[in-house]
């Protein structure tokens, strides 16, 4: 209990100190070098998303059929692929779906598996034993099957695509947030806060919720990466994106047939999926390490 | 110390993996060379690489191209199909054809043996064709003997099958009818499932479901010695570049179909040799003429104008193919070549404005998940887009495909507007490659006609030319028909596909047929 | 302990029961009939009806679902769909593939993801530890038929060490486990780090640095024992994941295993195999679970039997 006790000590004074905390972590982050290269580069990657079609050198989706799978050259940067088109403008372009589908996709599981997280620990009971089961069903389905079933069902389309992925990072972030939730729950503030009568769902929101945020925020981050690449397996499967757009999973899996004849098609968008998982990985590991207590230096 | 310890054990640790994962490549390495040498020494058994599994070895209940070819390197049927998918005798010696097409005499052979033992003779294809009619059984053969009223045993090497009505394609269909071995058809249906009986130049060894189907040279095959090959694995994979892979590294001896992207990478090999034969395949886009604005003619003209048939053949098919200028291949019975609709975006435009969709109007495309189809989807959509039609591409698993086409009662229902898809007719008559598209009798959930072609001509053209034995008369009547249906534009027509087969120099004897099924009973190892 | 995991057991029944009948009301409401697949494009109204009947489709769904849940409880799992073949053996004959090479892949990423972690660990923010986290790091960052087809392109086609596909002999399972591994190896290397960065801070090892202990006896000795019990946790679960999460991986190497299998009768609606495997999935997942509890009870006699 002693060392509870001194944690929430602890989050009671940085409540007052709220800059300082905020430029201290901001030093330590730089000293993990690859979580802080992998920072810029996913904010690269918004800025793109962002200015993307901007600064496209071609239309992303109009085909050149008098340049079909051009190796990179002075004039196509990254090369074209099987439709001619240019596959550096289709990369910016497609920087736009493919972050935006896996970051909503972990946005809706992470809301959703954080509610049912929050509710889980903090009410516990049977409501924690119905929700904790229902994960456990969740969770016995291969999330790909999962996935290709909800597909099935819902019919193909990038919204149905967001929707599956969503789904099976639910159970994830329930337990997850079960976890912390119970931690913090025995903490002392919230007794004292219940004391005082504040009702439940001040407590969960209020005091609660902020506590178990930077556990929710190092998931999210290293979730997006995962979110990417079950999108790109799907497409793998013929359910991803609609294979005409950019998705970069999408030109990913459409162009694998080129494996031995054009590498540049397989390549490239290769190429810029792996730095992108790889740096939401790199930044979620630096984050994890900055915000979990246990691992404070 | 301690530390120093510490790091030994890391250091060791790391090394032992690293030696380790090293020992073990060169091992795997020389193993390979090995196995690939005893192959050259001469065992005779070939690995034959397609891309979907097999689904059912029954031979009266196959219905999909992959499970026929399966089947036929086992089975025979009274007649069977050349190259070229012209009959020639296989079981039966010779056939007669009453005038009136009510009748079919076969003579059979009469030194046939099944491969356990049992004889060949009028009495098993007695048993078979009780098996093939019984209701309860349900099996898919009964559609080819549809029309078939009974069976009469005239001596033991001849029986005559009596028609109730005649059947322009019913000679095709007695090819799709294998003979089983009596006794194994007294064993009942799951037995014939899981251990083939027939009379062909393979015998059964072993099927491992879902994946390889093993067969081995039938030594007492009527025929005499056709082929030197002592066992053939069939491997289904899925995957087109590793199904090319196999044919690179040896594993496979033949593989089909070869992806057209993958053809130039065979172009300078020694060992290697892409095999092209014409096929029935025909690729089109049915559109559902049911719907607005499909219903209108002149969309549906536009629609074909405006995709440049020859850039499809270039891009999609990497030149291998032929644009589709009729309703069906030019492999099929009684094909008749019509004036392609040509590629001319202004004429496209003019017709849509003439039909009041001068802004062009949102589809949607529907087709299945595998890349080829996709890729064709894909280009059909930017096609479209020359004319303002904004398409959108909805690639579905084939079961959900399948229950969103063949689901509707009525063609109110359908939802499906266009539908990336290919046909061949499984016997190459034109019975096969028109009833069930273009009847108006056979709108889904009864048949293929997802174009919702509604026309009553040509409803009763597939009738007459069913009912009548006169092969001019027919083949009168199917020239009508393709001119009439083509003019109709009820599919955007695209092509015909030139199978592509991979094969190993050192092999062979063994073909792609026309209906894409791959034949291995002459196959030869040099 | 005894008592304790008779419970344990005993209380999987409901959740097992749950499970049966969330799959099979997920994949009946999958659209998709089998009736139809199996009767061929060709066949008609009346032929698709009588196959739905021969299949016991026609029958209200509780009503098959009951039928269903009888002979599960029997121990017969029925029959295949597609191809007519009692499912037991259908899977019988694809288990131990996948089981071999989910092991395979377990072994590997575990030898090099503790290594890696540790080495990452003992140099915390230097460049090992940067190197090995990336390196580890990267086995999580690329599509695994990806990966598959890489490797194929290099090791069969380029090099000719490893055969394209298949499951003959061992050499056959080198390339799809490494695929399939590399996510693990991953996860493995970073938790392997961070419980021990965590452990090593913690009292006691303080306590051992001041009796003059060294970091490597400090490493081997306390923090990696300590440790390991997430590792343990990590591998167990992924290992459930691992036999459902092949499909993929299966797929590109045609590998004759579980996932191959799922996903050839989810395209056929093939509904007893679908059932019979998730439920086979889910059987192992909650096993392993078990499992766990029971390793972790043993690393750390601390946690109770509860």
């Amino acid at each position: 209990m002693s060392s509870l006790q001194s944690k929430s000590m602890e989050v009671e004074q940085i409540k007052i100190k709220e800059p300082g905390r905020f430029q201290q972590f901001w030093r330590s982050f730089h000293r993990k070098k690859p979580a802080v290269i992998s920072f810029y580069f996913v904010l690269l990657l918004f800025v793109i998303m962002i200015i993307g079609p901007f600064i496209t050198p071609y239309d992303a989706a109009e085909p050149d059929y008098n340049s079909l799978l051009e190796t990179p050259s002075l004039t196509h940067f990254f090369g074209t692929d099987e439709y001619g088109r240019d596959i550096l403008s289709r990369i910016i372009a497609g920087a736009k779906i493919s972050l935006s589908v896996s970051v909503s996709a972990v946005s809706l599981g992470a809301i959703i598996g954080t509610m049912l997280g929050l509710i889980s620990g903090f009410i516990g009971k049977w409501v924690d034993k119905l929700i904790m089961r229902g994960c456990d069903v969740l969770f016995a389905f291969p999330d790909l099957i999962l996935a290709i079933g909800i597909v099935a069902i819902l019919g193909p389309g990038l919204k149905n695509v967001v929707i599956a992925v969503a789904f099976f990072s639910i159970p994830s972030f329930a337990r997850i947030v079960r976890g912390a939730t119970l931690e913090v729950k025995e903490m002392l503030f919230v007794e004292a806060a219940e004391s005082i009568g504040a009702g439940r769902m001040r407590i969960m929101l209020k005091h609660i919720f902020p506590e178990t945020l930077p556990t929710i925020i190092v998931y999210f981050t290293m979730n997006v990466g995962t979110a990417i690449l079950a999108a790109a397996s799907l497409s793998f499967l013929g359910l991803g994106a609609e294979p005409s757009s950019p998705d970069w999973g999408a030109m990913l899996s459409v162009s694998r047939d080129y494996i031995g004849t054009a590498f540049h098609l397989v390549f490239f968008p290769g190429l810029i999926i792996f730095l992108t998982v790889l740096a939401f990985n790199l930044l979620g590991d630096g984050l994890r390490e900055m915000l979990d207590p246990k691992m404070k230096d | 110390m301690k530390k120093f310890l510490g790091f030994l054990f890391v250091l060791m640790l790391a090394l032992f993996s690293v030696a380790c994962s090293g020992d073990n490549d060169s091992n795997a390495g020389n193993e390979g060379k090995s196995a690939k040498s005893s192959e050259e020494a001469g065992d005779k058994e070939i690995t034959i690489a397609i891309d979907q599994n097999f689904i059912t070895l029954d031979p009266h209940n196959a219905g999909d191209t992959v499970s026929i070819f399966g089947i036929r390197s086992m089975y025979e049927g009274l007649v069977s199909f050349d190259e070229n998918m012209e009959i020639i005798p296989a079981l039966a010696e010779s056939y007669e054809i009453s005038d009136d097409a009510l009748t079919y005499t076969f003579k059979l052979r009469e030194d046939v043996t099944f491969h356990d033992g049992e004889p060949f003779n009028a009495e098993a294809v007695k048993v078979n064709f009780d098996r093939i009619m019984d209701d309860a059984n349900n099996l898919s053969a009964k559609r080819s003997l549809q029309f078939v009223d009974s069976l009469e045993v005239i001596n033991d090497n001849e029986v005559a099958f009596k028609l109730n009505e005649p059947f322009s394609a019913m000679i095709n269909k007695f090819a799709m009818v294998p003979m089983i071995s009596p006794k194994a058809i007294e064993e009942g249906t799951k037995y014939v499932e899981g251990n083939p009986v027939g009379t062909g130049t393979f015998k059964f060894v072993e099927w491992k479901q879902g994946t390889i189907l093993e067969v081995e040279k039938n030594e007492d095959y009527w025929g005499g010695d056709q082929t030197n090959v002592a066992k053939v694995i069939f491997s289904p994979v899925p995957e087109n570049g590793s199904r090319v892979a196999m044919l690179k590294t040896g594993e496979a001896d033949f593989v089909y179909p070869m992806p057209q992207q993958n053809v130039k990478e065979f172009e300078n090999s020694d060992d290697v040799t892409i095999d092209e034969s014409p096929s029935t395949i025909a690729r089109y886009v049915s559109i559902n003429t049911f719907k607005d604005p499909y219903s209108d003619l002149k969309v549906r003209q536009a629609m074909n104008h405006a995709v440049d048939k020859e850039a499809y053949l270039q891009v999609v098919k990497d030149g291998f193919g032929h644009v589709l200028d009729s309703t069906m291949s030019s492999e099929t019975q009684y094909y008749s070549k019509q004036e392609p609709y040509e590629f001319d975006i202004e004429k496209a435009k003019a017709l849509l404005k003439e039909a009041g969709y001068e802004d062009g109007f949102e589809a949607e495309i529907w087709g299945n998940t595998s890349s080829e189809t996709i890729k064709g989807m894909e280009f059909i959509k930017q096609q479209l887009a020359q004319v303002n039609i904004d398409v959108t591409i909805k690639s579905m698993e084939e079961g959900t495909l399948s229950d969103e086409i063949y689901t509707p009662e009525k063609p109110e229902d359908a939802k499906v507007q266009m539908w990336y898809v290919s046909w061949s007719p499984s016997s190459g008559d034109a019975d096969g490659a028109t009833r069930g598209l273009f009847s108006s009798e056979y709108f889904p959930p009864n048949g293929a006609n997802t174009a919702y072609f509604d026309n009553d001509q040509v409803t009763n053209w597939i009738k007459e030319a069913n009912a009548t034995a006169d092969t001019k008369k027919q083949e009168e009547i199917y020239t009508d028909l393709q001119r009439t249906v083509y003019s109709e534009a009820p599919w955007i027509f695209l092509a015909t596909d030139i199978n592509l087969a991979g094969r190993s120099n050192n092999l062979e004897g063994v073909y792609v047929a026309p209906d894409g099924s791959v034949n291995i009973s002459k196959a030869q190892v040099k | 302990m005894w008592q304790y995991l008779v419970k344990r057991i005993i209380s999987l029944i409901p959740l097992l029961l749950v499970v049966s009948f969330v799959v099979f009301m997920f994949i009946h409401i999958i659209p998709g009939d089998p009736a139809r697949l199996l009767a061929g494009k060709e066949a008609t109204v009346e032929e698709v009806e009588m196959a739905r009947q021969s299949l016991g489709l026609d029958k209200p769904l509780y009503e098959q679902y009951f039928v269903y849940l009888k002979g599960l409880l029997s121990g017969d799992l029925g029959y295949s769909i597609k191809s007519g073949a009692p499912v037991s053996k259908l899977i019988g004959d694809r288990i131990l593939p996948t089981l071999g090479l989910t092991f395979l892949s377990i072994l590997w990423a575990l030898i090099v993801g503790i290594l890696l972690g540790i080495i990452s660990a003992v140099f915390r923010n230097r460049w090992p530890d940067h190197l090995g986290m990336f390196t580890a790091v990267s086995g999580i960052s690329l599509p695994n038929f990806w990966v598959g087809l890489v490797l194929i392109q290099l090791f069969s086609v380029q090099l000719g060490i490893f055969p394209t596909g298949g499951a003959d002999g061992w050499k056959s399972y080198i390339m799809p486990s490494f695929a399939l591994g590399a996510g693990i190896m991953a996860m493995i290397a970073r938790f392997t780090r961070s419980s021990l960065v965590d452990s090593m801070k913690q009292d006691y090892i303080r306590m051992g640095r001041a009796k003059g202990l060294g970091s490597g006896s400090i490493v081997f000795g306390h923090a990696l024992k300590n440790s390991l019990i997430p590792v343990v946790t990590v591998a167990g679960l992924q290992f459930g994941f691992l036999l459902g999460g092949s499909v993929v991986v299966e797929t590109v190497f045609s590998f004759p295993g579980l996932g191959t299998l799922l996903i050839d009768s989810i395209q056929f609606r093939d509904y007893p195999v679908v059932q019979a495997e998730i439920l086979l999935f889910a059987v192992q997942f909650i096993l392993v679970n078990l499992l766990i509890d029971i390793v972790y009870s043993f690393l750390n006699p601390k946690i109770r039997y509860e």
